[in-house]
Order: C-alpha cells, then structure tokens, then sequence
C-alpha cells in the first residue's frame, strides 16, 4: 500500500542500519506531541476503563476493592440497565432508518440542479449547526402537551386531541427520534449526495436506452452504487445513536419512568450522579462490546452486498 | 412533458414555462413541508426570545412577538448567577485555542505518517487506527479521574489536553500530504531546508484547504459539545455555553423566555459562520466526510 523506504535488507550491517535508525530518530520529534496526549487520554484510557470494571470503585475511597466480574454479574441481573439498552437500541433503529431513508430522496432530489439547490441544501445541513443544549431548549418547548407548537399544528390541522408526546411511553422515543432527525439528517443527506454525484451519468443513459424507468434505475443503479456511502453512513449514524445522552437528558431526563432512558444516560448516572465508577466501568465496557460486534457484522454484510 | 404539448398543438399556452422553470417550481413544492419543517422550529425559537415573559404561556404562540423586546437578554446578562457574557467567553477560548491545537498536532503527525519514516511506523499508526474502533464512552471514567488526579478539572485544559489526543485529523491531513508530489520535498532538501521547515514552509500550505475543513469542524464540534464538559466543568465561572443553557433549563431558572434568549445567544455566533462558510462547510462535508457532531 505504502512505498516504505526503510532498509529491510538483510544485507545492511548493523551499523549502516543503527545509523539509519539515530538518522530517523528525530521523525519522531513530529507524532511526539499528538501521541503523548493519544497515549494518556485515550490508549491509557482504554486500558484503566477494563482494569476499572473489575473494582468496587468508588472516588472517594483511598483503596479500592477488587471485585473480580461482580459488576459483570450484577449488570446481567440489572433490570434499569436492560431497560435503558432497550430504549438507546429502539432509539437508535428509529433514527438510523428515518435518517437514512428520508436522506436518501431528499439526496437524491437535491442531485440534479434547479433553482434554489444549493441553498436548499445549505438550509437542510443548518440544524447539526446547533448545539445540543439548544436542541434539547427547542425540543421541550415544542412537544409541550399545552403549548407545544407539535400540538398546536396537529390539533388546529388535523383536528386530533392533544398528546402527551413526552409523557407517553410509546410516545416519548418516537418524539426524541424525530427531534434527532430534525438535527442530524443533513449529514448523512450531504454524504449520500457526494456518492450520487459519483455515480457516471452515461450508466443511467445506458439504462434508459434498455427502457428502465426512473425507479428501475434507482434500484438497479443508484442502490448497489451507492452501498460503500451506505456502509459508511449506517455505521457512523450507528456509532453516533447508540451513544444518545443529551436529547433524553435534557428533554425528558429519562422519563416517563425509565422509558426514555438510554445507556450512555445510565452510564453518566452511575458514574457521576452516585459515584460507582467501577460499575459505571462496566455498563461501559459492555457496550463498547455490543457496538464493536455490530459494527463489525455491519462491515460484513454489507461488504459482501457491495459487489457488483 | 413533451407530448403533453403535442396533444394541443392549436392553441398556443398563455405562457410558456420553461422544463426547467417548472421543475424547480415542482420540486420546490415537494420540499414545502420538509423547509418548514426545518424552519420553523427556528422562527419559533428566535420569536420566543423577543418575547416578554407574560406572554411566554400564550397558546397559540404569537409567531411575531407583540411587542419585540429585548427584556429576555437584559435579563439574562444582569443575572449574577447566570455569567451567561462569561460562559460566551469560556466557549470562544475552549474552542479556539483547542481547535489550534487539535489542528497543528494533527499536521505534524499526518506529515510523519505521510512522509517520514521511523522505527515502529506501522505499528504506531495500527494504534491510532483501533482507537477508531472503541466508542468513546470507556475512555470517559478513566480521562475524567486522570484529569482529577492531575488537578485539571474545572479547568480549559480538561477540554483541551483531551481534543488534542483525537485522530480523525491525522488520518483526513495524512491523505492530503500523501498528494504532495516527491520532487517538490527532494527539492527543498537538496537545497539544506530542515525537516520541519520542508513541513512548515513546503507542505502545509498546499495542504491548507484539508486544514480549513479541520478546523471549522474541530471548532464546530468543541463550541456545540455538551456532554465532556458537563462531565469536567461544574462550576459556575468555568462553564462553557452548552453546559450554562442546560444551567438555566434545570435548576430554578425555569423561566422561558431566559432559555430561549439563552438559546439564541449561543445560536447566532454558528449560524452567522455557517451563512458566511457556507459553501466551504458543505464541500468540507461532502469532500472529507466530515461532521459537526
């Protein structure tokens, strides 16, 4: 892949090759700042996160005990933590797949050039501009039962009652999943239109010409063409959801109940609301696991759908 | 289109649109509600902020506040408890000096990776590439009680010493510099240039747009984020912005109009960069894959 210029040679003696080597030294002069923050924020981190999960730790104590797979144990037992997989995992297929879908068309719709396109599409990315602080401001206010603009709309519109969006159980995810959309959609949107552009013109020519019509071409072309972008934006849109905190945590703060509480939300409670940090270790280390293995079978089928 | 005209060919339309005219018009029409799907929410939160707080429980709201006031922001900025003018001046120095840093250790190490070579190149470089694979939330716990033990919390450096350990930087300038041709470094060193001054001088200026993109993402993604300094920043004087707006919607400032004003004021900054660099962030996005988020 890479044109690797260091002396492998057998033949080189050991001094040629030490003086290549005291030559090369100061390279290193150039990775040193970035790897010596790499090393203590994130490969240390990952290390002390595993070590961690297997202590009763709590950040007050002077010795910590070491508890073994305890946490483990116990979080296979923990109703609130299944609950809260439970919820981030529909949250999450709910977004993915409204995200993608609705990206899609409007990608797809945004590809060919007619007046206003560009600032269409600059009008769609504006959201993920924002923070999430705002976001979780706007998103309250607007699913309000009694002021909420949401009811206002469907109840002036649509004629229906009023809802308790944020107050119902079945309700509350589908709300903060649309809330989500509304903020994130205009990445994958910009993603699916640069892998449309990509795809040659003459094969849709060559298409029409064999008599396929519009959505013909769309499945038989555009689909199979577009799988790699596809790969790539489900398993970011993947990597991003399943990690939600802030729209639950300050929108509905997990409620009603426990319904709209997710892992990571779980995770932060455990570790800084009470403390238990080698618990919170451990909901962390098992669901760093889960997304490893599904971002792996993700990268495997749909590589394997990406032949063509 | 065209054999819908043939079948009259008599008359004569009243005016002619032009196929694309109308096509624009057509999928104009088809966007309508995702526009104001996308709009209003805007408008709402902009018109709640001009709005005096007695009229905050109105339903339906009035789209156009009557009477416009400023009473909301007078509000907020007098409020001793809400250093909301502080929080602005804590957002703009985390991000900016942070984006700095994530952006000039990112090219220095995207250069060596590129360019140079070292003992354990490879090996180095696999290890930048795994950390990719583990989600942040394990190295949450265990950065947080670093940042502890090192006395940092509540501090700008438990923002900045964590940024500037990220990779996506390196590997999106690493393929740039890749680009550069050989001759132009071959160049340079015949003529005595340093090493680092080939990078400085030669290299990163052709590297420069990969380097905006960087940049206004790093710096989009440390001024939006709120989870890592809700975790690190809990006193009232450090806060950043993100973490001040989730101040004033919990705790007792439940008022509404001052979290709309709050809203705003934290808006208006990236909204007013995205309108300027608009054209830059959407080919940023769409050329290096990158995000806000």
């Amino acid at each position: 892949m890479e044109t690797v210029q260091a002396p492998t040679s057998a033949t080189m003696d050991d001094s040629r090759r030490w003086k290549t080597i005291r030559k090369q030294l100061p390279n290193y002069l150039f990775i040193l700042p970035h790897y010596l923050f790499f090393v203590a924020f994130i490969l240390y981190p990952i290390a002390r996160g595993l070590y961690i999960s297997l202590f009763d730790w709590k950040i007050m104590g002077k010795t910590q005990e070491f508890i073994g797979f305890a946490n483990y144990q116990a979080l296979f037992k923990d109703q609130i933590f299944w609950e809260s997989l439970g919820n981030t995992v529909q949250f999450m297929l709910m977004t993915v797949a409204i995200n993608m879908v609705l990206a899609l068309f409007v990608a797809a719709a945004l590809k060919q050039s007619f007046f206003g396109s560009h600032t269409l599409r600059v009008l769609f990315y504006a959201p993920a501009i924002l923070s999430v602080s705002v976001l979780g401001i706007i998103g309250i206010r607007i699913w309000d039962t009694q002021l909420g603009i949401v009811n206002y709309f469907f109840t002036t519109l649509l004629h229906g009652p009023r809802i308790s969006w944020l107050g119902d159980p079945n309700l509350v995810l589908p709300a903060l999943s649309i809330t989500t959309v509304w903020w994130t959609f205009g990445f994958p949107m910009l993603a699916f239109l640069a892998g449309l552009q990509n795809i040659p013109e003459p094969l849709y020519e060559a298409a029409k010409i064999d008599g396929a019509n519009t959505w013909q071409a769309f499945i038989h072309i555009t689909i199979p063409l577009i799988m790699p972008t596809m790969l790539f934006v489900t398993v970011t849109q993947f990597i991003a959801h399943m990690q939600v905190f802030a729209q639950p945590y300050i929108i509905t703060a997990g409620g009603p109940g426990n319904n709209s509480r997710t892992a990571v939300m779980y995770l932060y409670e455990t570790a800084w609301k009470y403390f238990r940090f080698g618990y919170a270790s451990t909901i962390s280390v098992v669901l760093a696991l889960i997304m490893i293995v599904v971002t792996v079978m993700l990268f495997y089928f749909m590589r394997r759908r990406t032949e063509y | 289109m065209a054999s819908n005209m043939q079948t009259t060919p008599r008359r004569r339309p009243a005016f002619r649109v032009h196929p694309k005219t109308r096509r624009s018009i057509l999928l104009w029409i088809v966007f309508l509600p995702l526009i104001l799907a996308v709009i209003i929410p805007l408008v709402y939160m902009t018109s709640m902020a001009l709005t005096l707080e007695a009229n905050q429980l109105k339903f339906p709201p009035d789209w156009f506040p009557h009477p416009i006031t400023i009473s909301n922001f007078t509000h907020i900025f007098a409020d001793k408890t809400l250093p909301i003018a502080r929080w602005f001046g804590n957002s703009l120095l985390v991000a900016t000096v942070g984006t700095l840093i994530v952006v000039f250790f990112s090219s220095l190490s995207g250069y060596a990776f590129a360019r140079l070579e070292f003992p354990f190149k490879n090996l180095l470089f696999s290890l930048l590439l795994f950390s990719l694979m583990i989600p942040v939330a394990v190295t949450l716990i265990p950065a947080f009680l670093l940042l502890r033990d090192l006395k940092l919390l509540n501090t700008y450096h438990s923002i900045w010493w964590p940024a500037a350990a990220s990779v996506i930087g390196i590997f999106l300038l690493r393929q740039h510099f890749y680009a550069i041709p050989r001759d132009l470094e071959d160049a340079a060193l015949v003529d005595g240039a340093s090493r680092f001054r080939i990078y400085w001088q030669v290299c990163l200026p052709l590297v420069s747009s990969a380097m905006i993109a960087l940049f206004i993402f790093t710096f989009l993604g440390l001024w939006n984020d709120l989870f890592w300094p809700l975790i690190v920043l809990s006193e009232r004087n450090t806060m950043t912005l993100p973490v001040g707006l989730v101040v004033i919607q919990q705790g007792s400032y439940i008022q509404r109009g001052l979290a709309f004003a709050g809203a705003f004021i934290a808006s208006i900054p990236v909204l007013l960069f995205y309108a300027i660099f608009q054209r830059r962030i959407i080919a940023g996005i769409t050329t290096t894959g990158m995000a806000g988020q």
